[in-house]
């Protein structure tokens, strides 16, 4: 019975089905973000049976998208100095100040400024300065980049409300107002530039030098200094790219609200710290990387979703992200670098 | 290689001692700068005016800010010296802060004080109070501490949270396209706060007469602009036939309508909040927003000075006031789309003359 074969073509097609399945799979165990996507599975998959599919509606998801862009690109920049081993704190100083950097060059309602496009590379430039002065702050006069990151966030938010002077300066429409709350091909362009960018850090991370010294002075500092790896200066170029990525975060969140106040630095830095440990990253250093962090706050933008659309007590949403991050830390933390508990 | 660790170990050594010499050095300059300048201070303050301060969170919020401007105005009526502290969300600055006032002014000071947080009521009180200084606090105080029990403690204001509450969500009811009948989504500022419990009940006391809206879903947005934003997107997607989103002030009612405009809903589905934002002022004016309550910092400063500075002077008798004008509250000033324009004028593009003749003409409520 010639139909009971099957044809060679359909013999060709299964090994090829299965073999990249396979290749995917072995690319997903390398890379160590398969508990992430699993849990993004279940996280997934109980909600949509929770609210009868309505979580996984174009509209859900689209709102998924676009709010996790903004935490994930945050994310991209703070894991890398937590791969280092150490923390960036400044988050919410940083974002503070290029956010009323935003209010007063882009066109608003207080003066008659108008910078244009340069409003990109004049905020994201600044985040860097920001991100380079926490880095030789670190390095240079070797102050744990706990204390300094977190100096740094006050001083710079001090600094955001004295210039504001705590005002609120609306902002007329941008020209990056198009893309900042668009959609391509139903995709909000948000999260496409946030993939776009999270990939380009991927490649750096896994195909330059730059990238592998990241990781040696992340698994031990020492040994990567005398294997001749310039720690201070990898150090300073990290904290100088994380500030890049804070700068671009607070352009975005002034653009999308309309408005640009000192507060919008506030309640950044929990999701993303929670982001990035969700996603993998360890916090004593040296393992995970921007698709770790990503997906750290996709997960966790997904869970916040997913707790409104069920409709879940808000006294309880706040304890389960709580719940998440310790149980996050507890999974990924390297325990054999821990000499002491503090 | 072993030498080679050696002189590093040896240079980071050094590198360590240089630092701390330096910051030693770096000290030392500081404290005499602050030295000479508290002598400079306290030698221009041996005048015998009364000095006028006002204690208050920060100069971050325009709301705060009006607490300034008001004390300023009033400072220069009555022709007094006026010191502004803030306590930056820190409650152990503001105490200290305040103590180093009157140990500056020798105790001739009047006090107007918003404290930082409920529990810091009770050591201020006792501060205050062991240095024979006239003071009142507005907003925050532990329910169990009683302004009575103390001379100095003047009175202690708040501003009425139900009646905000209940202004607004009934002016959210009247803009639905049958009023008085819809559904209505709502957010709270951070859960546990007193305004937002009050402001929160108000919304209750409406919603109960009116059994025809429906409360469908709340968040806890905690005053945040772009957390109201991220919540009324979701909540959006649940609920896009809403008819009102309800909102315990104006910074989430911003991030709400932003989130609307998202949606295609703005202007269609109308925002109330409290507090009183310029911003709050045009998205009213603009049709975005139905209802908010202006609350009155600058008439609050001056209430509060004045009484106080009444006090030192012995033209208010404290011990004489009953409890209920001891811890009162006062209406805010509501703010709809038929008056925004008139309120905006009178209260925030000018400084209104208030009557302080009577510091209870506004008494609304007593605080038990």
């Amino acid at each position: 019975m010639p139909n009971d074969v099957p044809s060679k073509s359909r013999i060709n097609e299964v090994g090829w089905l299965s073999k990249s399945a396979a290749k995917a799979g072995l690319w997903i165990r390398r890379s160590g973000i398969g508990g992430q996507l699993l849990s993004l599975v279940i996280v997934t998959g109980s909600f949509a049976i929770g609210t009868s599919g309505r979580y996984l509606s174009a509209a859900n998801l689209q709102v998924i998208l676009r709010l996790a862009s903004i935490p994930a690109i945050i994310a991209t920049g703070l894991h890398q100095v937590v791969v280092l081993g150490g923390i960036d704190l400044s988050v919410e100083g940083v974002v503070a100040l290029c956010v009323v950097f935003v209010g007063f060059l882009a066109r608003n309602r207080f003066n008659t400024n108008d910078v244009g496009l340069w409003i990109v590379p004049i905020t994201v430039g600044f985040g860097g300065l920001a991100g380079i002065i926490n880095g030789l702050l670190n390095t240079k006069l070797r102050i744990p980049s706990f204390i300094i990151t977190l100096g740094m966030s006050w001083v710079l938010w001090g600094f955001a409300v004295f210039v504001s002077k705590g005002q609120t300066i609306p902002l007329l429409k941008n020209p990056l107002s198009g893309i900042v709350n668009g959609n391509l091909l139903g995709i909000p362009d948000l999260a496409l530039i946030a993939f776009g960018l999270i990939i380009v850090i991927q490649i750096i991370q896994d195909r330059t030098r730059f990238g592998r010294y990241l990781y040696a002075i992340g698994g031990d500092e020492v040994l990567a200094a005398q294997a001749g790896v310039k720690v201070e200066k990898i150090k300073i170029a990290v904290f100088g790219i994380a500030g890049l990525f804070y700068g671009l975060s607070a352009l975005f969140l002034a653009i999308q609200l309309e408005s640009a106040q000192a507060i919008t630095g506030n309640n950044l830095l929990f999701p993303a710290v929670t982001a990035v440990a969700v996603g993998g990253v360890a916090l004593t250093g040296g393992i995970g990387g921007a698709k770790n962090a990503a997906l750290g706050a996709l997960i966790v933008t997904a869970l916040n979703d997913g707790l409104i659309l069920l409709n879940v007590n808000p006294y309880a949403q706040e304890a389960v992200n709580g719940f998440v991050l310790v149980t996050a830390v507890a999974l990924t933390i390297d325990r054999r670098k821990l000499g002491f508990i503090k | 290689m072993i030498s080679r660790i050696k002189f590093t170990a040896t240079k980071g050594v050094k590198l360590g001692k240089r630092i701390h010499l330096l910051s030693g050095i770096a000290l030392t300059g500081l404290f005499y700068a602050f030295f000479t300048l508290a002598i400079a201070r306290s030698a221009s303050a041996a005048e015998p005016k009364t000095t006028l301060a006002i204690s208050i969170r920060t100069l971050s919020s325009p709301y705060q800010v009006m607490y300034k401007v008001g004390a300023e105005a009033f400072a220069k009526k009555v022709d007094l010296p006026l010191d502004v502290l803030t306590t930056e969300a820190n409650s152990q600055k503001g105490l200290t802060d305040i103590k180093a006032e009157v140990a500056r002014t020798g105790g001739n000071v009047a006090f107007f004080i918003d404290p930082n947080d409920a529990s810091d009521a009770l050591p201020i009180a006792k501060a205050l109070e062991a240095a024979g200084v006239y003071f009142v606090t507005w907003w925050s105080k532990p329910s169990e501490v009683k302004a009575w029990d103390y001379p100095h403690w003047v009175a202690h204001i708040s501003f009425d949270g139900l009646a905000a509450g209940t202004y607004t969500a009934t002016e959210l009811l009247r803009t639905f396209k049958t009023p008085g009948q819809g559904k209505i989504i709502a957010l709270q500022g951070r859960l546990g706060d007193t305004p937002n419990a009050e402001r929160w009940e108000g919304l209750h006391q409406v919603l109960a007469k009116n059994p025809e809206v429906k409360l469908l879903q709340w968040e806890s947005a905690q005053w945040d602009r772009t957390q109201a934003y991220n919540d009324t997107k979701a909540m959006l997607v649940a609920h896009p036939d809403i008819d009102g989103v309800w909102t315990a002030n104006d910074d989430m009612a911003m991030g709400a309508i932003q989130a609307l405009k998202d949606a295609g809903l703005a202007g269609k589905v109308l925002v109330t909040g409290c507090d009183g934002i310029p911003e709050m002022f045009d998205a009213i004016k603009g049709g975005l927003a139905a209802a908010t309550i202006l609350n009155d910092g600058k008439y609050q400063a001056q209430l509060g000075l004045a009484m106080a500075l009444a006090a030192k002077e012995g033209k208010l008798d404290v011990k004489s006031l009953p409890h209920k004008n001891r811890q009162f509250e006062i209406p805010a000033v509501n703010v709809n789309r038929d008056n925004v324009n008139q309120v905006v004028h009178d209260y925030l593009d000018t400084t209104p003359t208030y009557d302080l003749s009577n510091f209870f003409a506004q008494w609304s409520t007593a605080i038990p």
